[in-house]
Parts: structure tokens; C-alpha cells; sequence
């Protein structure tokens, strides 16, 4: 094994085994789902059975509203309630409700209905939801009986069209908008990974350095074999735990999916508010589930067909490594120029810009896939590795040559970065003292 | 010096930071199987030629030979150094870090194990192997430093005051390593300003004042050069027969009363008065008991060097600025 392998070795080996590693490996993935978990569970939590006190003017609603198993409609004539004052008075006072849902007399004449919410301890926007999903119901079923409609046309009516987006060129069916989500998240892994490892490399710098060991290390080997050795020691350190943390993250969904919530992750669930509504109207369940399984296998479709995973897989990787090449160089180079990391301010400005600014392109991205700052932005080796593969997930047929000039950018710019930061790097070290500024490390690059 | 091709020579060496020279045309040689004191002022420019010696800079000019053959890459593994400013990992285990540093330095992987193992039982710190630095004092820190820096078994070993933050025991302990390994074959560049040991132990010196070398040679040649016609006579008799048996040629500079007609006297000849001649003088006044020679000692020649070095710069300038005046 060659000096370069020993230094990679050496910052592997002494990082991985490192109690916060293990620790930030494992608990990562599990925080992750256990954070998932707790917001579904609260979630479901949240729906208590509660007690609503309606007030409604017409007289006519309230006695077609659909009452359900978690929400118990009371008409406010049996309290005794006819204005909408006393009935806020009586909320306040009573032990008994917790919501008084006023429904004005233009509630069922007008186009915009409003009605209002009155509540003492604020209603998840799915308790509103529902409630206006009761409502609404109600009301389509009053107008199907003024306009004699039967419910079997009334189910023909309500035809949802679907637009699927294809593929003019591969002829294939793409949801273009969860697509670009997926890609988004490769993005923002990027991204954390460029920040998380690259504040590594500079700290790691900045340790040799004040401990004064580098001297010692690089009458052994170049510096830029130090450098390097580092970079890419921690570049495996990132890798292993990503690897981990995917496989972690996983098991553990598929685990708990098996066990503990069976219907969690059931693409059906997020559609329940639909069917809440379209039940109020009086529409049998078989009718509703059909529209619903359909959006279910759409998301299966989706994930397992429509996402070109090992295209996308190799370019993250891809862009992973050549994204945290050029911005840990360039981080090594700072943790060389300073004497601490108090120091490190001036410095890392200018390089987390670029970086955050290209999270924001990758945001935009997924709106707007086509648009020329997308398109400039994936070919930018400081924002390309972000950016990329949000453009990629929406369809990588056509894009083979903006690829591949953005993989040819992104590999030039890093060995342009990593040749300036060995530069710097190699005089930086063994400068203490001096506080290192733009000209001075200008200086530095033209150092024989 | 003898003929055979001295281990390490520097030629005509010239660095320059960004407009400051740091080195100017300085030339050493360092014979086989010596020692050799690299002495100078801070910020003289001993840091930069040692950074050179190791490659980790390279001179603008100039010239390294290593056996006389000019400085490579694969001289790596020949050379050990101990820099001034010298450091470990502070939460890495000892044992391991030796082994990293000496593989880094071409070591296998099992022979490092070995010979760092005897080393630090000849220490007697091997129970240390798996302690981190951060458990140990600054002391012991400096002995698994120049373990470390000896362990490949150097023919050329740089160290840069390897005796600060010793204890005056650990000092003698390192400084019999120093001799021990120079027996065995070992060329040692030792760079100090610690007078004492440089007289201790080095055989050659060289002396870097404001960029160039301004003395170099055999220490007992350099104490020649700087000794004045000094000598201490010790002798029987009254002071007023001693002064008064040569006239001219020689001053008094010390007299000092053993006692009652017992002295010791320093004095220095001048005027082209030879020793000869002076004691011819004296040796029917008083009854001689010994006379020895007055030798500087290097921290005085080192003083000596330096001033004269740093006031003939100042004339220069001096008449640089007439002449421009002019």
C-alpha cells in the first residue's frame, strides 16, 4: 500500500471508529423513522372523537349532515341555541363541545359558501377539512335533490379525469412532479453530504495543524499526498454512511411497515379525506375505492418503474463524489490558511454561496425542470451535482450529451480545485501565525 | 574533514519568501558519522534549510546532495526529523501512531511493531502503547516523538531542539541516544540553542546569522579561531615580580590570590609578543606552576559571530547611504 493508501487508512480507520460516528450512523436513520413514525402516530392521535355543536340558519342542513364515528353533529336547536352570539357563549362555557360550527343562511343559496369554526383548542387542518367535506356533501346532496338527480348520475357526473404526462420520445407514462421530488431528495443528500464531510476536511486540516504534527508528516509524504489522502479518506467515511443509513432506513421502515403500523405507508391513507367527502354525498364505498386504488398504483408505478434508479444511483454517486471533491479541496485549503476555526468565517462564505444558492435552483427545479436556470445550474460544476439530478429524475432521454458535458465539467473543475487548493494548501500548513488573506494566498499559488 | 564524500552537502542554497531571502548562497557539508550543530539566532533561516533538507520545501537555487548524490524522494526513508514545533495526534493510541509515522517513512508493518516495541521498552514507556496523548505530560510526549523520529534507523537524523521540555535526567538519556546512534553509524544535523550541549557533543558547527553562514568548521578549529592570545599562569611569587619582569606587550586582566605568594594570573599577550618570549620573561621572577591557554566558550563565540556579523551590515548600510548622500 502505497503512503497515499496508509494516510487514507489512517483517517478512515480513526473516524469510523469514533463513538460519535457509530452513534450519529445508527441513530440517524433511526431519529429519521422514528420522527416519521411519531408524526403519523400523532397524527392519528390527534383525530379524538369530538363533539360539534352546528348552528345552522336554513334549518335544512343540519338535519342531512352525515354524522361518522369520530365526529358527533349536534343541531344547536337541542341546546336550546338560536343566534350565533349565544352559541359562541355557550362553547365558551360548555364542558360538552368542542367545536360550534356556524353555517350562515347563504351557505346553500350562494357560489362561495363560508362558514365558520369556532373552536377552544385549535382543530387539526384535517378536523377542518373533514368538516368542510361533511359539509359540502351535504349540500351537493341538496341541490341533487332540487335538480332531481339520481345518485347513479350524479356518480357519472362526478367523472374525475386524470391527466397522465407521457413521454413523447420514450413513450412512457411519467408523473413529472413526484418524479422531481425524488430527484430532489438524491439533490439534498448531496447537498448535507458536501456540507457535513467538507466541514471534516477543514477541521481535520485545521487539527494537524495546530497540533503541529503535519510537520512531521510532510517530511514523509508531499503535501498533497496528505491532502488528498484526507479528502478521500473522509469521502469513504460519507459513502459508509450513507450506505448504512439507506440500508438502516430500510429495514427499519420495512420493519415497522410490517409490524407496528401495517397501513402506514398505504398510498390509500392520504387519499381518506376524498373518500370521507364522496361517502357524505351518499356514493357507495366500492365506487369511491376504485378512483382511490388508482392513485395507489400510480405511486407504485412510480416508484418502481418510472424512476430510472440505476441511472439515477450511478449519478448520484457520481456527482457525490466529484461535487465533495471540489468543495472539500477547497474546504482543506481554508483549514490550511487559518490557525483555527475561529478563523474560518471570511473564508467559507464564499464557498457555502454557491452551494446553498444551488439548493435553491434545485428547489425551483422542481417546478420548473426546463427552465435556463435549471439548465445553466446543472452544467455549473459548483451547482451541478445539486441541481443534476432533479433535471434527471423528470427523464434522462435526450440529456445524454448535457450529462455528459456536466459529468466533463464537474471532473475539470475538481482537479482545477484541488490543484489550486494543493497549492495553497502545501504553504498554509506550515504558516502559523500570519493571518492568511486573499492576496496573501494568491501569493501562495505562484510559490515554486 | 576526511576525504570520504561528506553524507549530506548543501551548495549555494538561495530561498526567497515572497521578497524576504531567507537563505543566501549558504553552503554546509556535514561529514559521515558526526554530529553537527546548526546554530544560529531566530529567524536566522535554520528552520528553512532544515524544510529543505526534508523536501518539504525546495530552494530557489542551489544544490542538496545526499552520499553525493542529488536530494530525491526515495531520500525519505534515509532521513529522520524532529522539528521544533513538533506535535502527535492527541486522540489517537500511541502504539498506533508510532506505527502510522514510521510506516509513512516506509517501515513494514511488523518491523515497525518490533523495533518500536524495543524502543519503548528501552524508555520503559511501554506500558503506554495504548494511552492516547492526551493522557501524557509534555515530557512524555517528547520521548515518543524521538522514538518516532529514530525508529527507521536514519543515516541522516535532523533535530530541532530535540532537548526542550526534557527534564535534566530525560536530557542525558536522550543525549546518550544521540551519541549511541552516531556510534552506530547515524549522521546527526542538530540544531539548538543550547550552547552547552552543542560543546557537549557536536563535532562540526555552522552558524547562520541573517540569512548566510557566517562560521562554520571543527568546533576545537572554531574555538581556535576565536581564542585571543589568552592564557592563565598560574605561579609562586609576588604579583609586583610578575608585572614587572616583562616590560610592554602583554596586559593584565585578571589577578587573581590563591594565597600568600600563590596566584593566578590572566593575561593577553598583544604586539606580536609571543608566548615564548613572555614566560622567558617571567620564568626567573616567579616560579611557574602551569600555564594554560583561555579558550571562548560557543556561546560566547556564537555572541561574538553574530555582533560582528549584525554591526559590519550596519556599516554597510551605513556607507551605502554616504555613497548615495555623495
Amino acid at each position: 500500500m502505497g503512503k497515499i493508501g496508509l494516510i487514507i487508512k489512517r483517517e478512515y480507520s480513526t473516524r469510523v471508529k469514533k463513538k460519535s460516528f457509530l452513534l450519529m450512523t445508527i441513530l440517524g436513520p433511526i431519529l429519521m423513522v422514528g420522527f416519521l413514525v411519531a408524526a403519523i402516530w400523532f397524527g392519528q392521535q390527534e383525530e379524538k372523537d369530538l363533539e360539534i355543536l352546528v348552528l345552522d340558519d336554513t334549518y335544512i342542513l343540519s338535519s342531512t349532515l352525515v354524522q361518522s364515528e369520530k365526529y358527533h353533529l349536534t343541531s344547536s336547536q337541542d341546546e336550546g341555541i338560536e343566534n350565533i352570539d349565544d352559541g359562541k357563549e355557550f362553547l365558551k362555557e360548555s364542558d360538552k363541545y368542542d367545536i360550534f360550527l356556524y353555517l350562515p343562511n347563504n351557505i346553500v343559496s350562494g357560489n362561495s359558501s363560508v362558514g365558520k369554526l369556532f373552536y377552544k383548542d385549535a382543530p387539526s387542518s384535517n378536523v377542518q377539512r373533514h368538516l368542510e367535506g361533511i359539509v359540502d356533501g351535504s349540500i351537493e346532496r341538496l341541490r341533487l335533490d332540487e335538480l332531481n338527480i339520481s345518485k347513479e348520475d350524479y356518480a357519472r357526473l362526478k367523472n374525475k379525469v386524470q391527466l397522465h404526462t407521457i413521454d413523447v420520445v420514450s413513450n412512457e407514462e411519467k408523473n413529472v412532479g413526484m418524479r422531481a421530488g425524488v430527484g430532489f431528495i438524491f439533490g439534498l443528500m448531496i447537498y448535507m453530504f458536501i456540507f457535513m464531510y467538507g466541514i471534516q476536511v477543514m477541521k481535520g486540516v485545521i487539527e494537524e495543524k495546530s497540533n503541529r504534527i503535519v510537520e512531521v508528516i510532510v517530511s514523509s509524504v508531499k503535501p498533497f499526498q496528505l491532502m488528498m489522502g484526507k479528502i478521500i479518506g473522509i469521502m469513504f467515511v460519507g459513502l459508509t454512511q450513507f450506505i448504512i443509513w439507506v440500508m438502516l432506513s430500510l429495514a427499519l421502515t420495512t420493519t415497522l411497515s410490517l409490524t407496528v403500523f401495517p397501513n402506514m405507508m398505504n398510498p390509500e391513507n392520504a387519499a381518506e379525506t376524498i373518500k370521507v367527502e364522496q361517502v357524505a354525498v351518499g356514493l357507495t364505498v366500492e365506487q369511491v375505492d376504485s378512483d382511490i386504488s388508482e392513485t395507489g398504483k400510480e405511486f407504485q408505478d412510480l416508484i418502481f418503474n418510472q424512476i430510472p434508479w440505476g441511472l439515477m444511483i450511478s449519478l448520484f454517486i457520481f456527482y457525490f463524489i466529484g461535487g465533495y471533491l471540489l468543495y472539500g479541496s477547497l474546504m482543506a485549503a481554508v483549514g490550511a490558511a487559518v490557525d483555527s476555526e475561529t478563523d474560518t468565517q471570511q473564508f467559507i462564505l464564499p464557498i457555502t454561496a454557491p452551494l446553498i444558492f444551488a439548493y435553491i435552483i434545485a428547489v425551483m427545479a422542481i417546478e420548473n425542470p426546463n427552465s435556463a436556470a435549471v439548465e445553466w445550474c446543472s452544467q455549473i460544476p459548483f451547482t451541478s451535482p445539486i441541481v443534476m439530478l432533479v433535471r434527471v429524475s423528470m427523464g434522462a432521454e435526450g440529456l445524454g450529451w448535457a450529462i455528459a458535458l456536466s459529468m466533463s465539467l464537474l471532473i475539470g473543475a475538481f482537479i482545477g480545485t484541488t490543484w489550486v487548493a494543493g497549492r495553497i494548501y502545501r504553504t498554509g500548513i506550515l504558516m502559523y501565525g500570519k493571518k492568511a488573506s486573499y492576496k496573501e494566498m494568491f501569493k501562495w499559488l505562484r510559490h515554486k | 574533514m576526511t576525504n570520504e564524500t561528506p553524507i549530506f552537502e548543501a551548495k549555494n542554497i538561495v530561498k526567497e519568501y515572497s521578497g524576504h531571502r531567507a537563505l543566501d548562497n549558504v553552503s554546509i557539508q556535514v561529514p559521515k558519522q558526526s554530529i553537527f550543530g546548526l546554530l544560529g539566532p531566530n529567524g536566522a533561516g535554520k528552520t528553512s534549510l532544515i524544510r529543505i533538507i526534508n523536501q518539504i520545501t525546495a530552494p530557489d537555487s542551489g544544490e542538496i546532495l545526499i552520499e553525493g548524490k542529488p536530494l530525491q524522494r526515495e531520500h525519505i526513508s534515509d532521513i529522520g526529523y524532529l522539528p521544533e514545533e513538533r506535535g502527535l495526534y492527541k486522540k489517537m493510541k500511541i502504539g498506533e501512531q508510532a506505527v502510522y509515522l514510521a510506516r509513512l517513512k516506509g517501515m513494514p508493518k511488523k518491523e515497525a511493531k518490533e523495533q518500536l516495541m524495543s524502543w519503548f521498552k528501552k524508555f520503559e514507556i511501554d506500558s503506554w502503547w495504548n494511552k492516547t496523548v492526551e493522557e501524557l505530560s509534555k515530557g512524555m510526549a517528547q520521548k515518543i516523538q524521538f522514538i518516532t523520529t529514530v525508529v527507521h534507523r536514519p543515516k541522516l537524523l535532523i533535530l530541532d531542539e530535540p532537548f526542550s521540555g526534557f527534564d535534566p535526567i530525560n536530557t542525558n538519556l536522550v543525549k546518550s541516544e544521540i551519541l549511541k546512534l552516531r556510534d552506530e553509524g547515524a549522521t546527526i544535523i542538530l540544531s539548538t540553542h543550547n550552547m552547552g550541549s552543542v560543546e557537549e557533543i557536536c563535532d562540526n558547527i555552522a552558524l547562520i546569522n541573517n540569512s548566510k553562514k557566517i562560521l562554520d568548521g571543527k568546533v576545537s578549529d572554531v574555538k581556535e579561531q576565536f581564542s585571543e592570545d589568552k592564557y592563565i599562569i598560574e605561579f609562586k611569587g609576588t604579583g609586583v615580580a610578575f608585572a614587572n619582569a616583562v616590560w610592554g606587550g602583554w596586559e593584565m586582566i585578571k589577578n587573581e590570590q590563591l594565597g600568600e605568594h600563590h596566584a593566578l594570573a590572566t593575561i593577553k599577550l598583544s604586539g606580536g609578543t609571543k608566548l615564548n618570549d613572555f614566560l622567558k620573561g617571567i620564568i626567573n621572577a616567579v616560579d611557574i606552576q602551569s600555564v594554560n591557554k583561555v579558550t571562548p566558550n560557543m556561546n560566547e563565540i556564537f555572541i561574538r559571530a553574530v555582533e560582528q556579523q549584525n554591526s559590519s551590515i550596519e556599516t554597510d548600510v551605513i556607507n551605502e547611504n554616504t555613497n548615495q548622500d555623495g
